[in-house]
């Protein structure tokens, strides 16, 4: 009887469409994408043509973005908490085990706890930025700390979206997933290490430091999540392929935009795509890198990815702005950084990635 | 599902239908002048906001007399002395027939200066708008606003913290 009772759970589940927790996890990430959108949108609309509200559609974007992800989260919760109320059996797949939150009032899947907190941050630091607008005026710096706060906020949204996935890993839609929601957060990370340029560097550029730290950490958290050969190039083409969009939608969806609002471009409009020229081009070649040298310690390959993504940096900026190449100290200085963060980012990314193999239900029969 | 599919697109129609008239941008309001005369071109330079303080930003407007047809030229900013950034000049994006920059902030308090290189039908020109006052920020020290700007990236670190504390084991 119990035998035939498990067979008949099997084939239940086996005959759903889609897999259990696929759909509230896409609706996260896809809240993610809208925030990357919006942000890539938003800061070409500056650079390009300029006027700005509180109603520009990038912003809109960048607040959807948020509200999605952080209603998908609230409902899976609440969800949760009622079927724990009511002792039903709640499903670890679905953002990871739940942990009592204000006592025990909710019972909340750790990934998605991760990610509404993202969410609700982020109205805290619109309330913290508008304030500041009203004190310093409506200027478009993207690294001023309410705006840093905003994308710290947003980046611990998608934080949560790659735990979502990692609980998933051993399903088709959770390895997908984590590639996906870690390519976005790394891209997205390329924006926030702006706020880098108000730390004191000496000959350092601490955005370039910052940036080979934060995708090599990335990039080595996806491989070693996914744990299995691929995976860094997994995270690596889903950044390339963001970036590749991006490169020519921003300008595209700024002008059509503009064009529809009836405001002009700016003079001298350099046309370079701006967010998606943050990204290290480079970063498709560190993950090929990775996956070549699986062998060798994390602290090694970490390394050598720091020291690709500096190195190349000036030489993409060249490429894309004409931009000089800067004096021999400072890049030789920056390299160096590379290295020794790149180092420690790749120790750290591995350890990040297995304790999100944490995430996933134990399973008994996990050997065979 | 049609159901759904019919919601979201009324509630795009929506959010596209009303954000397009409530793009409705600021004047460019000038409460102060200064003249500066760039060899044969007079140029009055204009400030949404007076007297400037540092990180507060507003417009700026350079207008040269007859208008800006016709000629070009570079804005190059000094603080005491040292030059901190150059830049053509370009038209204001809310105020097309004057140059300008847009809800711009000068970073640093201090003495600042504008010199402009004006090339036009009188041939080139240089002038310079000297000993321009930026007072000191307005608002909380910035170590204060970026500490609680980073509470975010803390708290992150700290769930790392936990999560580290209990997973010292690797699992398959």
């Amino acid at each position: 009887m119990t035998t035939a009772d498990i067979t008949a759970a099997t084939s239940a589940s086996s005959a759903r469409t889609v897999p259990r927790g696929l759909v509230p996890a896409s609706v996260v990430l896809g809240g993610t994408l809208l925030s990357l959108i919006g942000l890539t949108w938003d800061i070409q609309w500056h650079s390009d043509v300029g006027p700005d509200t509180f109603f520009t559609m990038p912003h809109l974007f960048l607040y959807a973005g948020s509200a999605i992800s952080g209603l998908a989260s609230l409902a899976v919760v609440l969800l949760t908490t009622a079927n724990a109320k009511r002792d039903r059996e709640v499903d670890p797949l679905v953002g990871g085990r739940a942990v009592a939150v204000l006592g025990r009032t909710f019972a909340a899947p750790v990934g998605y706890l991760v990610s509404g907190t993202g969410a609700a941050l982020f109205l805290v630091y619109g309330l913290w930025d508008q304030w500041w607008h009203g004190l310093y005026g409506f200027d478009a710096v993207i690294d001023s700390p309410p705006h840093i706060g905003l994308l710290l906020s947003i980046s611990i949204t998608m934080v949560g979206a790659v735990m979502i996935f990692a609980v998933a890993r051993d399903r088709g839609w959770g390895v997908y997933g984590v590639a996906g929601a870690a390519g976005t957060l790394l891209a997205f990370s390329m924006v926030t290490v702006l706020g880098l340029r108000a730390l004191p560097g000496g000959p350092v550029n601490t955005v370039n430091a910052g940036s080979a730290f934060f995708s090599v950490m990335i990039l080595f958290m996806g491989a070693h999540v996914l744990n299995r050969r691929g995976g860094a190039l997994a995270v690596g083409v889903v950044v390339a392929v963001l970036q590749a969009v991006f490169w020519w939608f921003s300008p595209w969806a700024t002008e059509v935009y503009a064009d529809a609002t009836g405001l002009p471009l700016r003079d001298y409009v350099d046309g370079v795509p701006g967010l998606p020229n943050m990204i290290p081009m480079s970063l498709v070649l560190v993950a090929v890198v990775v996956e070549l040298l699986r062998g060798l310690p994390a602290w090694a390959t970490g390394a050598a990815g720091g020291v690709i993504i500096t190195a190349l940096a000036p030489v993409q900026r060249m490429i894309t702005y004409g931009a000089g190449f800067p004096n021999a100290e400072r890049y030789v200085a920056t390299v160096v950084a590379g290295a020794v963060f790149g180092a420690l980012a790749g120790m750290l990314g591995r350890r990040f990635g297995h304790m999100l193999r944490h995430l996933a239900p134990a399973k008994e029969d996990r050997h065979a | 599902m049609r159901k759904t599919l019919l919601a979201l697109a009324g509630t795009a129609a929506l959010l596209f239908g009303l954000t397009s008239p409530a793009l409705a941008f600021e004047p460019v309001n000038v409460v102060h002048t200064e003249k500066v005369q760039a060899g044969p071109y007079d140029l009055t330079i204009g400030f949404s906001t007076w007297p400037v303080k540092a990180m507060q930003s507003l417009d700026f407007t350079f207008a040269p007399e007859n208008g800006v047809d016709g000629k070009k030229g570079t804005l190059t900013l000094f603080r005491e002395g040292v030059e901190a950034d150059d830049s053509p000049l370009a038209r204001h994006p809310r105020k097309r027939e004057v140059w300008g920059l847009d809800i711009f902030a000068l970073p640093e308090q201090g003495s600042w200066s504008m010199k402009f290189d004006v090339d036009g039908p009188a041939g080139p020109g240089s002038g310079e708008l000297k000993n321009l006052q930026v007072m000191e920020q307005p608002g909380p020290p910035m170590g204060l606003s970026w500490a609680i700007s980073t509470i975010p990236l803390f708290g992150l670190i700290a769930l790392i913290v936990i999560a580290w504390r209990r997973t010292r084991t690797v699992v398959d």
